[in-house]
Parts: C-alpha cells; structure tokens; sequence
C-alpha cells in the first residue's frame, strides 16, 4: 500500500516532523543534538538523505559519528550511535564547544513553547512544588538553546502545547522578547531560537519584535487550523510556504534504518495523504 | 566583590575547597594498595546515610548498575542524589527508598517520581546536564564556582542555586554555579587495576571531573587488570589511583545497561521496571531483582541466565574502537 505507485501515504505526526526537519540540514554547518530520540533520528535522515558529511555532537560526548544502520532499539550510548566518530570525549567537552561559537544549531524536543520560543520540559499543570505531571527536566536542552547561534525545536502542534505562557520555562527562547533580553540573563549575543517544527507547520521569529512566526504549512492544512490550534495568535509571513510532505524514500529510511519497528515514531497520531494533492483523506 | 544581580533559591551545599583538601589531607589514600573489595563491603564502607551521592551515566548506558542495587539493598536512606544525563536509576533509587533530594539535570520520569515529588518525600532542586557537570569541573579544579553562558532567565535558574553577576573583567552578565563536591562516586568501568587505576573506553558524560571531585570514589570494573598493563599504555588511564577508594570486580556490571565494546543493554528488563512502576508493582520488581538475592553475581546466575548474558554479549557487534 505504501510503493511508490500508490496515490496514498500514511505517516505518523512524529514521522513528519523528522522529515521536516531533515530538510533542513545542512552540510556545512555543526550540530548539537540532545539526546537519543527524534531529533537525533531527524538529523540522521538528513545526514543519510541529503549530508552525508554533516558534522553533529551529542550530550555524551560522541564528536562527529557515522553511526551503523539499522540503529538498536536502545539508541543511547549504543556503540552503533557512536560509531566512527572522531573523537569520543565528554559532556563538558561539546559543551565548551558550543560554549566557543562552533555549533550553528541546536535540535531539540520540547513540552511546551511560547510565544518568544520560551520552553518547556520540567512540568505541566499545577504548581512547581505540586506539578500535575512532573517531566524529565532540561537536560541539555539549556546549554543547547543558550549557546548554539540557532535552535531548532520540534513539539507538536496543540493548544496545550503553544501557550500564552509556559508552566516553567525551563530552557532560554527570546526571554520577554525585549532587545537585548537574552545578554542582559548572561547568555552569548545573537543566539537564541530559529525555527519551531510541527507536523503540521513551520514557524519562525521576527527579528526585530522576536514573535514567533508562521512561516509554512503542511499541504494537508490551513492558517486558521493551525491558529486554532494555538493559545496564542502567532504573525503570519506576508507569503506562507507550502511544505514538502514526508517521501516514500524518507519513510522507508525512518521505518528500516533509524527506528526499525517503529519503536517511538509510530507511537504518534497517524494519518494518510493523497500523493498527488497532499490534502488529508484520513 | 562581584555584584550579584539575581540569586536562584535552589538548596546546593555551599561550596568548600579548602574542607575538601583537608579530606584529601587526612582521608585519601596515597599508598599503591590493593583496593579490591566486594560491592557489599565497597557501599557498607564508603555510602552513608545522608551523603550526596554522584554516578557517572544511567542504567541504560555504562552506569553502575550492580552498585545502584546495594545501595538498596543495604537501605541506604536520605541521600542526594545527582539527576545528570540519568535515566530510570533516580525512580529505582526513589522506590528503594534511598532518596530524599534530587539535583535534576535530567531524568526519566514516570509515576514513582510524581509521587515521590506530590507527597513531598523527594525535594527536587533544578539545575541542567551542562550545569551538573560544570559544577563538577568547579569541584575537581578546587575553586568555589565557575562563570558560565547559560541558566540564566530562565526558572531553571530560579530554581537552582546559580547566580547572575557582573563579569569583573568584560563588565558583562555572566551566570556561575557553585562547585559540587560529591561526598560518594559510582564509576562503571572497562578495566581497572587493583589499585584503583582505571580505563575507561567510548565516550561518556564526565567521569574524570566527577572522580576528582568527590570524597570517596567506588569504581566497579567489568575486568580487573594487571597494573603493569596500565603501566604499559599509561595513555589509555581514564583515572588514576589516588582518586579511586574501591575497586569492585563487576561483569556486567552495567546491567540492564549496556557497556560498549562489550554487550547491549537489556531493553525487556528496564521496560520490566518502567512496567512494574506503572502497575505499582516496584516492590515485587526489587524483592526480585535486588533483595531476594545477596550480591550481583547472584542475581546474574539466578534471575538472569548465562543464556541471556550471551545474548547481550552477541548483541554487541562493534567493538571497533573499544579494545583494539
């Protein structure tokens, strides 16, 4: 049902949001991946589709992999995901080194995000000290989104999910979105976020105001669906693009290399597009 | 005197480099002696109640995972316990009933950490990775705190114990975090002598960093080395003697985790917990896994099976890098 003749794709909302992302890599810029989960599988499909010599480093230490595919199940620490670096080092290590300017992007995930691409991963609902559902905390997601030139943040597209203002801000976007708010908390000038990917839309910031932005849109959807599925009113570029739906090729890569059996992009919402027009028929 | 212009409220022990040196001083041993203990008398001897404990890694990846079940086994209570680049181990250390503080960097979460943080019995203070292990460079450089650029503006910070200041030499904001020292360390291992010389392989989080700065270091060691082959290739020595103050003998020491070069991590075991958690089932999973057998080499025959450990073993194909 899924060959390259047929007039229908099916995709997880995950799914889409790698290959989005896997558009955007670029060979020769440096990455900084947090952890082993999608946006490390997001820049490998770049890496493996479109950059092959991309450089990335990741929070423990594993400078510039090539890793073996088909990845284990177990990504992290695996030595198929550190396989063939050039150097295996430690945290502190690539800290310092986006600490020195060398990371161009940051990937990341995130709970929750504001308008000034603010965001969340310590707690949702409730109160600090009684959080409805406590999370995992930042990680590395701080250092990331403090000292890479750009971040690039995926989440999903959800009221709950953009909000007027996070439970916690746990990592840096544009603070209050002020000139010089970001300086002014200690971190490197002409850093912060760059994109927010969704399944469903791309957004950016504008430079001067450090809104967020929508800037482009999945081609099975539309602006007011997707504000409608936001708690704030994001501008809107004079000129939405339209977005390239996730590829057979893309699919099979992400299904056979990078997350055999599915084990966490299959776990999103599914949906099915008509090839042809990319509208949404189930 | 620097200027402080915002203060988090997080509790972090105050910093102390000069105490530290003193228990280098007065406690540390500077002798080559054999260190080799067993795990049992390696905790009894070096954990106590109410310590700030520290782990290089998690139970999924080359973390201590024969140490993190005496720990529970022999209740040890109250302790602080460092959330950095961790994994399940902060819940299983939770369910055990050994925690009561945790420096979060990043964990994962699921129901036994929820309860623990709503009925207040676990107090959760919030830094990141980054900043876990910078602490940790301030703590092995024996300086009371580091400048750094980020945690700043953000409630992470106002929940940590960094502060925001006026850089003395650009004039700048800066952050800076307290030095950490750690009163315990847990050290998975590829090789170690018996003096406490230790070879780690693959990269990894910070286990140098987090060997100086602590008071006590128990490292556990897949395979005890003989010193002259440290001697022989004094290049490949991750940490030397004189920080380490047990060696343990631990094959497989990582389970359920993986140690690289050497066997994968055992998914069904660690999806065994996070299911126990779910069900509220976490004190069977511990009477099972951890008390109802007296050491980890016991655990290995009875609960887990020479059949299964090969298949660990096989898992692991690229040992490229690692022992060649």
């Amino acid at each position: 049902m899924t060959d390259s003749e047929s007039p229908t794709v099916s995709f997880t909302d995950i799914e889409a949001t790698i290959c989005h992302i896997s558009h955007m890599i670029e060979e020769d810029k440096l990455y900084f991946v947090q952890m082993a989960g999608a946006p490390l599988m997001a820049l490998l499909l770049g890496k493996r589709l479109r950059a092959p010599n991309v450089g990335y480093v990741v929070e423990e230490g594993a400078v510039c992999p090539d890793p073996e595919f088909p990845l284990p199940r177990m990504m992290l620490g695996s030595s198929g995901t550190h396989f063939r670096a050039v150097q295996w080092t430690s945290m502190l290590a690539v800290d310092t080194h986006a600490a020195l300017g060398f990371m161009d992007y940051g990937l990341l995930a995130a709970l929750q995000v504001d308008r000034f691409g603010n965001f969340n991963s310590t707690f949702i609902g409730g109160t600090y000290e009684q959080p409805e559902r406590r999370f995992g905390g930042p990680g590395g997601a701080n250092e990331i989104a403090s000292q890479c030139w750009r971040t690039i943040i995926m989440t999903k597209l959800q009221k709950r999910k953009f909000v007027e203002r996070c439970d916690f801000i746990s990592s840096p976007g544009y603070l209050d979105g002020t000139p010089g708010a970001r300086e002014r908390a200690g971190l490197p000038p002409g850093t912060g976020p760059w994109r927010i990917v969704t399944a469903e839309a791309t957004f950016g910031f504008n430079d001067t105001t450090h809104e967020m932005r929508l800037d482009a849109l999945a081609p099975w959807t539309s602006v007011d669906e997707v504000l409608a599925q936001m708690e704030f009113r994001p501008q809107v570029a004079d000129k939405v693009d339209v977005m390239q739906p996730p590829g057979e090729q893309e699919l099979k890569m992400i299904r056979a290399d990078i997350d055999p059996g599915g084990f966490s992009t299959g776990k999103g919402d599914w949906l099915t597009i008509d090839v042809a027009t990319g509208k949404r028929i189930a | 005197m620097l200027e402080v212009i915002a203060r988090g409220t997080g509790e972090f022990k105050p910093p102390d480099p000069d105490g530290f040196r003193a228990h280098v001083r007065d406690h540390k041993e500077r002798r080559l002696v054999s260190k080799l203990v067993s795990e049992r008398d390696a905790v009894a001897r070096f954990v106590s109640d109410g310590d700030y404990l520290a782990y290089d890694l998690n139970i999924a990846y080359r973390g201590p995972g024969s140490l993190f079940r005496e720990v529970i086994r022999q209740k040890k209570k109250d302790l602080w316990v460092m959330a950095k680049f961790t994994w399940t181990d902060v819940s299983l250390l939770i369910a055990g009933g050994c925690v009561s503080k945790v420096d979060v960097g990043w964990m994962e979460f699921g129901p036994i950490l929820n309860r623990a943080v709503k009925d207040g019995s676990v107090k959760l203070m919030e830094w990141s990775n980054g900043a876990l292990a910078y602490r940790l460079l301030a703590g092995s450089l024996g300086v009371p705190y580091l400048p750094m650029r980020y945690l700043g503006g953000t409630d992470t910070f106002e929940q940590s114990g960094a502060i925001l200041t006026e850089d003395p030499y650009t004039h700048k904001p800066v952050c800076a975090v307290p030095a950490l020292n750690p009163d315990v360390a847990l050290i998975h291992a590829h090789q170690a002598d018996m003096y406490g010389n230790t070879r780690i392989f693959g990269a990894g989080v910070s286990p140098v960093e987090m060997a100086m700065a602590s008071k006590r270091v128990i490292v556990s060691a897949e395979e005890i080395i003989d010193p002259l082959e440290i001697r022989k290739q004094p290049q490949r020595t991750t940490i030397p003697y004189y920080f380490v103050d047990a060696v343990v003998h631990a094959p497989f020491g990582s389970y359920p985790g993986s140690t690289q070069g050497l066997y994968a991590a055992d998914l069904e075991q660690w999806l065994a917990f996070a299911a126990a958690g779910a069900m509220g089932k976490t004190d069977e999973y511990l009477e099972n896994w951890v008390y109802s057998v007296s050491s980890h080499q016991e655990m290995l025959e009875k609960r887990v099976g020479e059949a299964k450990l090969q298949a660990l073993r096989d898992a692991d194909t690229l040992k490229e890098g690692y022992y060649d």
